[in-house]
C-alpha cells in the first residue's frame, strides 16, 4: 500500500515510522528541508520538499496511485486543504489532523465531508481521552480500546494481597464467568509471556486483561485495587491536551484546577473553560501546590510541554499526597521510567496520535489495533476470509503459536471475549494479541 | 470640538420635535387651544431652523462631538418639550420642565394631581414625549437623518443604555431604523390588544405608547388600577416586552424562537422578576390574611412595573409591609435589561458586578487564580468591567448626593431616598410622600429641579451629560482633564 504523510513533525514522523515498518511505501511531504533530511536518514521513506496543501506537490507524490493520505502537519488548515486537493481519487482514504477546539464547538463545527476528509483525528483530544480512561480505571497502567470501544485491553499490576495472587488462571476464569475477562499477557521480571491456563499469578505481575468497559471495576478488584471516585483533579500545564482534558472533566462534573505558567494562556483558558479554576503559576512550585491542596486531590496530571517539568511536578505531587499521578512524556524512552520512579502512568502524545491513525492503516486483511507502552506485544485485527484454515474450527483446535492469544472476536456488531470452545466463522474479525516473534506464524493462519 | 457643527444637529432635532407636536396641535383645535399649541410649535420650529440655517453642515462626527450632540440635544429637547405645558397654562415653568423631563426620560413622575382635568391634547403630548424618549431622540435622528454616517455609531452608543451595542445590520442607520420599526409595530400591537379588551381608543393609544417606552404616564389618576384585571395582565406582558433588549425581540420576531431564553441577561431578568414576585406574594398573603389571585397579580404587577422601570401602578405599594418596600427599593436600583427602553443600573451590569465580587472573594482562597467574569459564555473584557465598576460608583454617588439635597430640602429619609432612586432609574412612583398613592405636585421648585437633573443623568447614563460640564470638552485640543 502507498501512503502519503503530510507534515514531518512529531506526529508525522512517528506515523511514517510505524507505517513504513509495516512494509508500506511511504512518502513524507514537508516544507522544512532540514527536517526532511533527518527523516530520510532515520526512516526508510521517500521525502518531497513542498507544501502538502498544493495539488502539484501531491501529484508529484503520485496521489493517483496512493491509497491513504495522512495529513498531520501542525496546521489544521493545511491538513484540510491538502485533503480537499486530493478529492476525486476513488479508493483514497483521507485522514486529516484537526486540533483546534474551535472546529469542534457546536456553533462552529467543521463538516469534514466539505473538505473531502474521511476521518478527522485530534491527537491532543485522544491523549486527553486516554488519560481520562486511565484515571477512571484508577490503577491501570495503560488502556487500549478496540472494536469501537466495546472491548478494552487494560494493563494492571497485581497487588501482593490481591484475590487472584497465587492462583491459577484456569481457576480464576471459571470463577468470573464466561466471556467477561481474559488475561492476554503477563509481564514478569521484564519478560512478557502469553499465559496458559496452568500459569499461576503472583503479586507484582503486570498483566494485560481484555474486558468490556463495565468489567473494569471487577478486574481492578481482582488485582487488589479499591475503586476510586474522581472528584477533584489538578492539571499542570496550559497545553491543548490540558484544555481537552479539563473540558472532559467538566463534562463529567469532576472539579478541576489548572496550573498554567503563562499569564496570557491562563487568561485564554479561563475564558474557554467555564467551571475549571485556573491558577497562574509554576507547577513545580511546591509552595503553590501545597497551598492549593494537591495532597487532597484524587489525581494530579502533568500535561506541560516539557518532560522534565512534568516528571518533577508529578513526583512532587505524589510526594505531597496526590492519590494518583499521571504524566505526559514526549520521549518514548521515558515511559517505562515513569513507573519505576513511582508515578502511576505515563501518556505519550505520539503513541496516542499513532494509535488513533494506525487503525486505518490496513495491510491486506490486517489492521494493527494497538501497541502497548510497556511491552512490545501488540493487538492485531485479522479479517477472517472464507479460505482461512481456521474457519469452522474452535480456538482450542487451532494451533496458535506460543506467544499469541485471541483477545476478541468481532462478529457483525457483536464482540465476543472468547474461550477455547468458540468457533471462527468467515467474515469475523479476530483480534489477536501477539508477541513480535509470533506475529508471522499467526498471519499464516489468516491468509488474505 | 466644533460647537457649530454640534449645534447644527441640535437644530435638526428641534425641527423634528416641532413636527412631533403637530398631532396634539390638531387635537387642540377641538379644545380651542390650537393657538397656544401653534405658539409652541412655532417657537420650537423657528429656533430649530434658524440654528440649522446658520450653522455649517458636516457628514461625520467625532466621538467627543457625538457625546456633546446627545447631551446638548437632550437639554434642548426637554426645554422646548415643556413649552406646550407652559403655553396652554396647565403648569408654571419649573413644573412644566419637570413634566417634560419626566416624559422624555420615560420616568412617568407627574406634577398633575388629577390628570382627568387636563385637555386631551396635553395627555397625548405626555405620551408622545414618552414614546420618543423611550427608543431615543438621537436613535430616531440616526434612523431618519442622512446626516450621520461615520459618527452615527458614536451617537447611538451615547444614547442607548446598556453595555453592548449589538448591531443588527452592518450600517448603523439601518439598525436604528429596524429598532424603530420593531418598536412602532409592538406599540401598535399592544394598542390594538387594549382596544380589543375594552379600553377606550384614546386611553389605548396613550397607554400603548407609555408602556412600550417603560414610561408610566397614564390618562387616569388611578393609573392601570382604573382598568380590568385582563388589561392589567396584558400590561404585565407588555412591560416585560419593553424591558427586554429590543435586539433580542427583533431576532425573536425574525423566527429565532429561543432568542429571549438563550440570552443570559434575559434569564437573569426573568429570574429576578420571578423570585421577587413570588417572595412578595408569599409575604403579602399572610400579612393580609388572604390568599387571592388579586394579591398575586398585584405583586407581579408591582414587581414588573418597578423592574422594567415603567412605574404603572395597580396597588399602593408604599402602604405594603416594610419587607415588600425594601425589596421594591432594591429592584428600583437594578432596573431593566440593557438595550431596552427601561432605565436603572441594568441587569447585565448588576450580574457582572455580582459575579466579579464573588470571584474576588474566591481569590482570597486562591491568590494565584486567574478569573474571567462571564455573561453566559461570553467573557467580559477588563476595560468594560472597569467601566461598569466606575458606573456603579457614579450611580451610588449621584444617588447619595440627590438624597442629601432632598433631605436638606426637608423631606423624610424614605421619601428622599426613594424619590432620588425613582428619578434616576426612570421609574416614577417612589415610597413615602411620592408613593403610588400620591404624586410630585406638592414638591417645591428646588426638589423639582434636583429630580429633573437626576432623571436626565440616569437616562443618559451619566457620562453623556457629565461630559458637557468638563471644560476640556469645549476646548479645541481637548484639554488635559
Amino acid at each position: 500500500m502507498r501512503v502519503i504523510v503530510v507534515g514531518a513533525g512529531e506526529v508525522g514522523y512517528h506515523v511514517a515510522d510505524r507505517v513504513s515498518q509495516e512494509q508500506h511505501d511511504v512518502v513524507v511531504i514537508d516544507l522544512d528541508a532540514d527536517r526532511l533530511e533527518y527523516v530520510q536518514s532515520h526512516l526508510d521513506v521517500a521525502v518531497i520538499k513542498g507544501n502538502g496543501a498544493s495539488p502539484a506537490v501531491l501529484r508529484q507524490a503520485k496521489i493517483g496511485e496512493t491509497e491513504l493520505l495522512i495529513a498531520v502537519s501542525s496546521v489544521d488548515e493545511v491538513n484540510l486543504v491538502s485533503c480537499m486537493g486530493a478529492r476525486g481519487f476513488p479508493g483514497l482514504l483521507k485522514i486529516a489532523r484537526v486540533s483546534n477546539p474551535d472546529f469542534y464547538k457546536d456553533e462552529s463545527r467543521l463538516h469534514p465531508e466539505l473538505f473531502g476528509v474521511d476521518v478527522m483525528v485530534n491527537p491532543e483530544r485522544e491523549l486527553a481521552l486516554e488519560t481520562f480512561r486511565l484515571l477512571q480505571s484508577t490503577a491501570a497502567t495503560d488502556i487500549a480500546v478496540f472494536a469501537g470501544g466495546s472491548v478494552q485491553l487494560v494493563g494492571l499490576v497485581i497487588q501482593e494481597d490481591a484475590p487472584i495472587a497465587g492462583r491459577k488462571l484456569a481457576d480464576i476464569g471459571s470463577e468470573v464467568g464466561r466471556s467477561s475477562m481474559l488475561t492476554a499477557a503477563v509481564k514478569r521480571d521484564g519478560k512478557t509471556v502469553v499465559p496458559r491456563g496452568s500459569m499461576e499469578l503472583r503479586g507484582g505481575d503486570h498483566i494485560y486483561v481484555v474486558v468490556r468497559p463495565d468489567g473494569v471495576p471487577k478486574a481492578l478488584e481482582l488485582c487488589g485495587y479499591k475503586p476510586v471516585r474522581l472528584k477533584h483533579v489538578m492539571i499542570a500545564g496550559g497545553s491543548l491536551e490540558a484544555f481537552y482534558f479539563a473540558e472532559l472533566l467538566q463534562q463529567h462534573s469532576v472539579e478541576c484546577t489548572l496550573i498554567v505558567k503563562e499569564k496570557r494562556r491562563a487568561q485564554e483558558l479561563a475564558e474557554m473553560l467555564d467551571q475549571a479554576l485556573i491558577l497562574n503559576g509554576d507547577a513545580t512550585d511546591v509552595e503553590l501546590l501545597e497551598l492549593e491542596g494537591v495532597g487532597g486531590v484524587d489525581a494530579f496530571v502533568a500535561l506541560t510541554d516539557n518532560d522534565e517539568s512534568n516528571i518533577l511536578a508529578a513526583q512532587v505531587a505524589k510526594d505531597i499526597g496526590a492519590k494518583q499521578v499521571v504524566t505526559l512524556v514526549n520521549q518514548i524512552e521515558y515511559v517505562p521510567l515513569a513507573r519505576r520512579i513511582g508515578l502511576d502512568a505515563a501518556v505519550s502524545p505520539r503513541l496516542s496520535a499513532a494509535n488513533a491513525i494506525l487503525q486505518y492503516v490496513r495491510r491486506g486483511n490486517v489492521t494493527r489495533v494497538a501497541t502497548l507502552k510497556d511491552t512490545d506485544a501488540e493487538a492485531i485485527s485479522f479479517q477472517v476470509t472464507a479460505n482461512a484454515p481456521v474457519v469452522g474450527k474452535s480456538i482450542a483446535d487451532v494451533d496458535f503459536p506460543e506467544g499469541s492469544i485471541v483477545a476478541a472476536i468481532v462478529r457483525d456488531t457483536e464482540v465476543i471475549i472468547p474461550r477455547g470452545e468458540d468457533v471462527f466463522a468467515a467474515g469475523d474479525a479476530a483480534i489477536v494479541f501477539a508477541l513480535p516473534e509470533a506475529v508471522k506464524k499467526v498471519s499464516e493462519l489468516f491468509p488474505e | 470640538m466644533n460647537i457649530l457643527e454640534v449645534l447644527h444637529v441640535v437644530g435638526t432635532l428641534l425641527v423634528w420635535i416641532a413636527v412631533a407636536m403637530l398631532p396634539p396641535t390638531i387635537m387642540a383645535v377641538f379644545e380651542g387651544l390650537h393657538l397656544h399649541w401653534l405658539g409652541a410649535v412655532a417657537a420650537t420650529g423657528t429656533v430649530g431652523s434658524v440654528i440649522w440655517f446658520l450653522t455649517p453642515r458636516r457628514l461625520s462626527i467625532n466621538p467627543r462631538e457625538g457625546l456633546a450632540v446627545v447631551g446638548l440635544g437632550w437639554l434642548a429637547v426637554v426645554l422646548f418639550g415643556s413649552l406646550p405645558f407652559l403655553f396652554t397654562g396647565v403648569a408654571p415653568p419649573i413644573k412644566a420642565l419637570f413634566e417634560s423631563v419626566s416624559g422624555f426620560t420615560t420616568t412617568g413622575a407627574t406634577i398633575f394631581p388629577f390628570v382627568e382635568d387636563l385637555p386631551p391634547s396635553i395627555l397625548l403630548w405626555r405620551s408622545i414625549t414618552h414614546w420618543i424618549g423611550g427608543m431615543g431622540i438621537i436613535v430616531l435622528g440616526v434612523a431618519i437623518l442622512p446626516m450621520v454616517g461615520v459618527g452615527g455609531a458614536q451617537l447611538f452608543r451615547a444614547e442607548v443604555p446598556g453595555v453592548s451595542g449589538d448591531r443588527l445590520t452592518p450600517r448603523i442607520a439601518s439598525t436604528a431604523r429596524l429598532l424603530w420599526v420593531v418598536y412602532a409595530l409592538l406599540t401598535a400591537a399592544v394598542g390594538v390588544a387594549y382596544v380589543v379588551l375594552g379600553m377606550p381608543v384614546f386611553d389605548a393609544i396613550n397607554h400603548a405608547m407609555s408602556v412600550l417606552a417603560t414610561g408610566g404616564f397614564s390618562t387616569r389618576s388611578e393609573s392601570m388600577g382604573a382598568f380590568s384585571p385582563v388589561i392589567q395582565s396584558v400590561t404585565i406582558a407588555a412591560m416585560i416586552l419593553a424591558g427586554t433588549n429590543f435586539t433580542l425581540t427583533y431576532r425573536l420576531l425574525g423566527g429565532k424562537w429561543n432568542a429571549w431564553f438563550s440570552d443570559a441577561e434575559w434569564r437573569w431578568f426573568a429570574g429576578i422578576l420571578g423570585v421577587a414576585s413570588v417572595s412578595l406574594f408569599l409575604y403579602l398573603g399572610p400579612a393580609n390574611n388572604e390568599w387571592s389571585f388579586d394579591w398575586f397579580r398585584a405583586a407581579v404587577f408591582s414587581v414588573t412595573a418597578v423592574v422594567t422601570t415603567t412605574g404603572f401602578v395597580t396597588a399602593d405599594f408604599a402602604a405594603w409591609p416594610a419587607f415588600c418596600q425594601v425589596v421594591l427599593l432594591g429592584l428600583m436600583f437594578i432596573g431593566a435589561m440593557g438595550g431596552s427602553t427601561g432605565g436603572g443600573f441594568k441587569v447585565v451590569r448588576a450580574v457582572v458586578v455580582a459575579k466579579h465580587t464573588l470571584s474576588e472573594i474566591r481569590k482570597i482562597l486562591h491568590p494565584r487564580a486567574v478569573m474571567v467574569t462571564k455573561i453566559g459564555r461570553r467573557p467580559v473584557r477588563p476595560d468594560v468591567l472597569l467601566n461598569i465598576l466606575a458606573f456603579l460608583a457614579l450611580y451610588v454617588a449621584t444617588h447619595g448626593i440627590g438624597t442629601i439635597i432632598l433631605a436638606a430640602l426637608g423631606y423624610d429619609l424614605v421619601t428622599a431616598t426613594s424619590a432620588a432612586l425613582a428619578a434616576m432609574s426612570s421609574i416614577g412612583p417612589g415610597l413615602g410622600e411620592v408613593g403610588p398613592g400620591s404624586n410630585y405636585a406638592d414638591l417645591g421648585s428646588a426638589a423639582h429641579l434636583t429630580l429633573s437633573a437626576l432623571m436626565l443623568l440616569g437616562r443618559l447614563e451619566f457620562y453623556t451629560l457629565l461630559v458637557l460640564f468638563i471644560p476640556g470638552t469645549w476646548s479645541r485640543w481637548g484639554g488635559n482633564r
